[in-house]
């Protein structure tokens, strides 16, 4: 091993899903097997490091101020389907059960981890609630104590309750703890539809 | 269920060993600290993956090793023969169940009941609340997976509501996990008051087998919230904030409340003598046990840790008599047990070693 080649590996032993050994191979394989490759990688690293950003709006993922959704305008922008993590989106779009728009937190409140309401994407949803367009805020947020918390956390502080908007949750029928990752298509559209209201 | 055979790999003071049980009546006898009560401690693990001894599951492989294991044959009411390891590592746990893994433990949890009969039972009726609270989960946690969710989920947002305190969240932050807190809190409540009335039913019947006379039994259970209903206790929480920062703790709620046994309507810690204390945890071992058959419709095992030979001959009758006749048995003692009893399969333990011994070696009972 080279100090060049053990910092490679470091830094990928940090992706999700690789571990020490995996982290080696595909370490070796870049540069041993198919060297030819890198630059094209390296590439697609550097330009999506400097194209992809937060969308403005939603917090999803985006190349201009706004992502693909809400630029969308077929797109329902009156409901907001409040979610964890960008992989919720997507698995929420392969169900192509929703139509309306997203809010990303980037997490949840998690006093354990270290995680208040500061290191989440509050600020821009709290714009999108008082420039009044809203009517529907759908929380689907996971099924466990730090999800329900942030749930109590958006309906007592964030979103207005008692007004014009209509808040509802789902997670009946989500796996139990888990998000709305880990459902499949026909459970998270079983779950759209039985959303209910939430006070 | 009966317990077929049981291995033990460096638990506590045993290397290896590997027990075949015939019959339903076992008895373990030896000097003290020769590994009676450590089998007892394994046998007992496999209802809720912990021990009835310790919360310290490090102190539970043997000195000088890194891993330690426990296996049970079993046979089951609704499972058939079935096959449990529980392998210790170092910080952690993992059970295997007819030879595959068990992603989550609970699952397991309350599957194969056991209930333990020790002589430190006393400490449940006069000892710390802590005693009594992790007794009623223990038990609650063993028969209700609802109830079990409820204490881990409630445990969990509890934790997090301290990690708040602890750092100065803001009331907004205390809320959010306060209202878990009192929607899960209020399912221990209720549950814990249920069980504990049904529990009492079968209390003082034993009571009235086991002592010569006949009392009530029962539980005073009194939440820290009277009213039925999950607004007062999050306003309990909400009031407990400015103590409850200084402390950098959560001082009140479901998981400091505490029980007392009642004998005669009486609280039995100040008003029951000895002996009628060594009854009433009898009883209650017993009606546990029963109250598990009732819900589960499986047998629990009877694991008794040093009580027979505490009982003087014609109490230790009347306890027989009000153990079901089918339950299998694992008993310990210092002196080979009373014929009178049954036909007992004997093992002599020392040194962390189990030699069968057969014939078991009659004792005329006094
Ligand atoms: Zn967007």
């Amino acid at each position: 091993m080279t100090p060049s080649l053990e910092n490679l590996q470091h830094a990928l032993k940090k992706l999700p899903g690789l571990g020490y050994r995996s982290a080696e191979r595909v370490a070796l394989h870049l540069l041993l097997e198919k060297p030819e490759s890198l630059p094209a990688l390296v590439e697609a690293l550097q330009s999506a490091a400097a194209a992809v950003r937060r969308c403005d709006r939603c917090g999803h993922l985006a190349e201009d101020d706004l992502c693909a959704i809400c630029q969308d305008e077929k797109r329902e922008p009156s409901v907001v389907c409040v979610v964890e993590n960008v992989p919720d989106v997507v698995a929420l779009e392969r169900s192509g059960a929703y139509r309306g728009s997203y809010h990303v937190l980037h997490g949840k409140l998690s006093p354990l981890q270290g995680i208040g309401p500061d290191q989440l994407n509050l600020s821009s949803f709290k714009t999108r609630l008082e420039a009044g367009a809203i009517d529907e805020v759908i929380l689907a947020l996971s099924n466990d104590v730090e999800g329900e918390a942030t749930c109590h956390f958006l309906t007592s502080e964030i979103i207005p309750m008692g007004g014009q908007i209509k808040v509802t949750r789902i997670g009946f029928g989500l796996p139990s703890g888990g998000g709305v990752l880990y459902a499949d298509s026909v459970t998270l559209k079983s779950a759209l539809e039985g959303r209910r209201g939430y006070a | 269920m009966k317990v077929r055979a049981i291995g033990l790999q460096d638990f506590r003071n045993v290397a290896g060993a590997r027990l075949e049980f015939e019959g339903r009546l076992q008895f373990l006898v030896g000097a003290n600290g020769q590994g009676k009560t450590n089998l007892l401690e394994a046998v007992g693990f496999i209802t809720a993956l912990r021990s009835f001894r310790s919360n310290d599951q490090s102190s539970l492989v043997r000195h000088g090793e890194r891993e330690g294991a426990i296996a049970c044959d079993i046979e089951h009411e609704t499972e058939g023969a079935s096959n449990l390891r529980v392998n210790f590592k170092p910080g952690t746990k993992e059970a295997w169940l007819d030879g595959t893994k068990v992603t989550r433990l609970a699952e397991v949890i309350g599957r194969f009941p056991t209930v333990v009969f020790s002589s430190q039972d006393q400490q449940l009726v006069r000892g710390s609340p802590g005693d009594r609270r992790r007794w009623l989960d223990l038990t609650l946690s063993a028969t209700d997976r609802e109830y079990l969710k409820a204490l881990q989920a409630y445990h969990r947002a509890l934790a997090d509501r301290n990690a708040l305190l602890k750092r100065s969240g803001s009331d907004a932050e205390l809320e959010a996990f306060e209202r878990v807190m009192a929607d899960q809190g209020m399912v221990l409540i209720e549950r814990r008051r249920e069980a504990l009335a049904e529990l009492a039913i079968g209390l003082t019947e034993r009571y009235a087998m086991i002592a010569d006379h006949a009392e009530t039994a029962g539980f005073a259970y009194a939440p820290q919230v009277a009213a039925p209903d999950g607004a007062a206790l999050l306003a309990k929480f909400a009031g407990g904030r400015a103590r409850d920062r200084i402390l950098k703790s959560t001082g009140s709620g479901p998981h400091r409340d505490d029980f007392d046994f009642l004998l005669h309507e009486k609280p039995a810690k100040e008003f029951a003598s000895e002996g009628q204390q060594r009854a009433l945890v009898l009883s209650l071992r017993l009606a546990q046990a029963a109250w598990f058959r009732s819900r589960s419709k499986i047998e629990p095992v009877l694991l008794a840790d040093d009580v027979l030979g505490e009982l003087d001959p014609s109490r230790r009758e009347r306890f027989w008599s009000a153990i079901p006749a089918d339950s299998q048995v694992i008993a310990t003692g210092t002196v080979p047990p009373d014929a009178a009893l049954g036909e007992w399969q004997v093992f002599q333990v020392a040194n962390g070693l189990f030699a069968p011994a057969t014939p078991p070696p009659p004792v005329a009972s006094r």
